[in-house]
């Protein structure tokens, strides 16, 4: 008898923790996706976030489109993306959406070559190198760059995102701005069809493949290079300067003006001392709050997470070599923050 | 008497079988062997990460070192609690009916569904669940995971579930019903409670089957890196986040990873051994 009765009183100890949780949780909890180019910041902040207030921020980095795709069935509280949304694609999502602008960081290009020498190179040569023209790491093009140097003659394997990136979507945007061939064969979008190479899921599976494949070469979010000591490329800017991926750099690309909605592409920057693979990265939102049952609190929770985000948190951006918003895009992000309604009244 | 010793005949048929023997032998040696290298690979490179820590602590920011996996071994808890609690009835009662009303239109209808269910990718019931549940309601949430993982458990569990009821003697049946009980209360007071053993197996079975399942989860329980408790909500798992931690570039995510699928194995293996003990104990 006693053993007859132990399965049916654990389900109903089970069901009664499950139950008794849910009703018991009050505690806001806010869940967003998208982006991994921000994610090490993103998970930084929200681990931060959630010691400060108690409010829970679950981020999942599964890539731009995802997020976007996410945002549209309104199934997270918030996207991240760091490619904007056009305008004919604003009709495709059920209400007006919102890009808050978070941090800007630089795309770097990484490569695995036996001694890590730090490698010159221009726009030109790393769109010749995604294009499959440049197959090996000694091509006279690279040495003619790098000529202190002695370059290993290995092949070249080029690294790219399987999953539809925003970190592509810039990437190729920069490849497009200083490669004619490269906008003709190839150009920008979030997943473009890539002439050669490897696929790898998210910022850090790319950083993963380089990591692990000598003679690699891919394309990742600074931070992501950092904390795993992987060899950047300095590129040559608009104005004829070699440029190093850092968080000045970054932050001299992303000085510039700023247009009301922020949606702006960094890439090809015209500063001087610039990094030219700059990209801004957004939290996208609904304009108005109040949709699919969703609570006021639920709503205030947003707007206090993004206010957070665009000021207290951005302390958190220089650790982990992000660069902080400029002042005018604070001020842009401002006005958004403070539009963005539940019931048609503002949250903040 | 030489005769049989220069029969060339029996000679070749010696070694034919010797061959034979080891034809056989070869490969179930192979497939051990298999086995004990994948259990090996994960023990030696999972006990490092092995720590109380690990199995108290939530996991940490992108390249913090530390923490641990607390928040996917609670969130695989509920996930399989409640594909448990969701399939093991459904399949109970569908077992009975494929075995007491074996040849109505339901049974075939039944078989055909529980056929069919099995031969579905998971990844497929996960988009599905994503579109049904996930969107309709407006959340990732630990209870569409169940459900996902519970439509996997289904066909498992019913099968296993009908074997056994099938071998309950048919006189147990009889007895009752020519005693007068309704046929309702003898399937569940009879034919039940004597197949209580080879049930229990059947369940430790469907779960050992999906505890390792990853992409009925990617878009159903989501992941989350605090510890949840709510089953509305979205919530970590030990296979998300080995997936998660297994692509990522740092050494120290590998080790955990690691140490998540030690775990993971661990619980199948003990699940499994604990089907075993049982069914050795019925055959005694």
């Amino acid at each position: 008898m006693k053993k007859a009765i132990t399965p049916s009183a654990l389900a109903a100890v089970f069901l009664c923790l499950v139950l008794g949780a849910a009703g018991a949780q009050g505690a806001v909890s806010l869940l967003g996706s998208g982006a991994s180019f921000p994610a090490p910041i993103y998970s930084k902040m929200f681990d931060v976030y959630a010691r400060e207030t108690g409010v829970k921020v679950n981020y999942q980095a599964i890539g731009s489109s995802g997020g976007l795709k996410n945002i549209m069935d309104r199934v997270v509280d918030f996207g991240g993306s760091d490619s904007f949304v056009k305008d004919a694609d604003f009709s495709k999502y059920p209400g007006t959406i919102v890009h808050i602008p978070t941090v800007a960081g630089a795309v770097v290009v990484t490569y695995n070559l036996p001694g890590s020498p730090k490698l010159r190179l221009t726009g030109d040569v790393v769109a010749e190198i995604f294009l499959g023209n440049i197959v090996k790491w000694n091509d006279a093009k690279i040495a003619s760059l790098n000529p202190q140097l002695k370059l290993p003659n290995l092949p070249i394997m080029p690294v790219y995102r399987s999953d539809g990136s925003g970190t592509t979507f810039n990437f190729t945007a920069y490849l497009n701005a200083v490669s004619a061939e490269w906008k003709s064969k190839v150009g920008s979008a979030n997943s473009v069809s890539w002439p050669v190479g490897q696929g790898a899921a998210q910022n850090a599976g790319v950083a993963g493949v380089v990591a692990r494949t000598p003679g690699s070469v891919g394309y990742v979010e600074l931070a992501y290079a950092n904390q795993n000591k992987l060899a950047v490329a300095s590129i040559r800017n608009s104005s004829g300067n070699w440029i190093e991926p850092s968080l000045e750099s970054t932050s001299a690309a992303a000085a510039g003006s700023m247009p009301k909605d922020t949606r702006i592409l960094l890439v090809d920057t015209n500063a001087s001392e610039g990094y030219p693979i700059c990209a801004l990265t957004w939290i996208i939102v609904y304009k108005e709050q109040n949709y699919g049952g969703r609570t006021r609190e639920q709503a205030k929770a947003v707007v206090d997470l993004l206010w957070w985000i665009t000021h207290e948190g951005q302390k958190y951006t220089n650790a982990l070599d992000y660069a902080p918003l400029s002042d005018s895009a604070v001020k842009a992000a401002e006005a958004i923050i403070k539009g963005i309604t539940y019931g048609g009244a503002s949250l903040r | 008497m030489g005769a049989f010793d220069h029969d060339e005949g029996y000679r070749l048929r010696v070694r034919k079988n010797a061959a034979f023997t080891w034809l056989v032998l070869l490969p179930s040696l192979l497939v051990l062997a298999i086995l004990a290298v994948i259990v090996l690979t994960v023990f030696l490179k999972g006990v490092k990460a092995l720590n109380p820590r690990f199995f108290l602590e939530t996991q940490k920011p992108f390249g913090d070192p530390g923490g641990g996996i607390a928040n996917g071994i609670v969130g695989s808890v509920m996930v399989l609690g409640i594909a448990a609690l969701v399939s093991v009835p459904l399949s109970i009662l569908a077992a009975l009916h494929l075995v007491e009303k074996s040849s109505s239109f339901l049974s075939t209808l039944l078989r055909l569904v529980v056929d069919s269910l099995q031969g579905i990718p998971s990844i497929v019931i996960g988009v599905v669940i994503y579109a049904w549940m996930v969107v309709s309601l407006g959340s990732f949430s630990a209870f569409s995971g169940g459900i996902a993982l519970a439509l996997i458990m289904i066909p498992t569990v019913t099968t296993s579930i009908q074997e056994v009821l099938l071998l309950v003697p048919a006189s147990y049946m009889e007895a009752a019903i020519s005693l007068g009980v309704p046929r309702w209360r003898a399937s569940l007071g009879i034919l039940l409670p004597a197949a209580k053993s080879g049930i229990l197996n059947g369940v430790g079975l469907g779960i050992a089957r999906i505890s390792g399942e990853t992409a009925p989860l990617l878009f159903t329980a989501f992941g989350n890196p605090f510890m949840n408790l709510n089953a509305a909500k979205p919530t970590g798992a030990i296979p998300l986040i080995i997936y998660e931690y297994i692509k990522s570039p740092y050494a120290d995510w590998h080790e955990k990873a690691w140490g998540a699928a030690l775990i993971l194995v661990a619980f199948v293996f003990a699940l499994n051994m604990a089907v075993g003990a049982r069914k050795t104990d019925k055959s005694r």
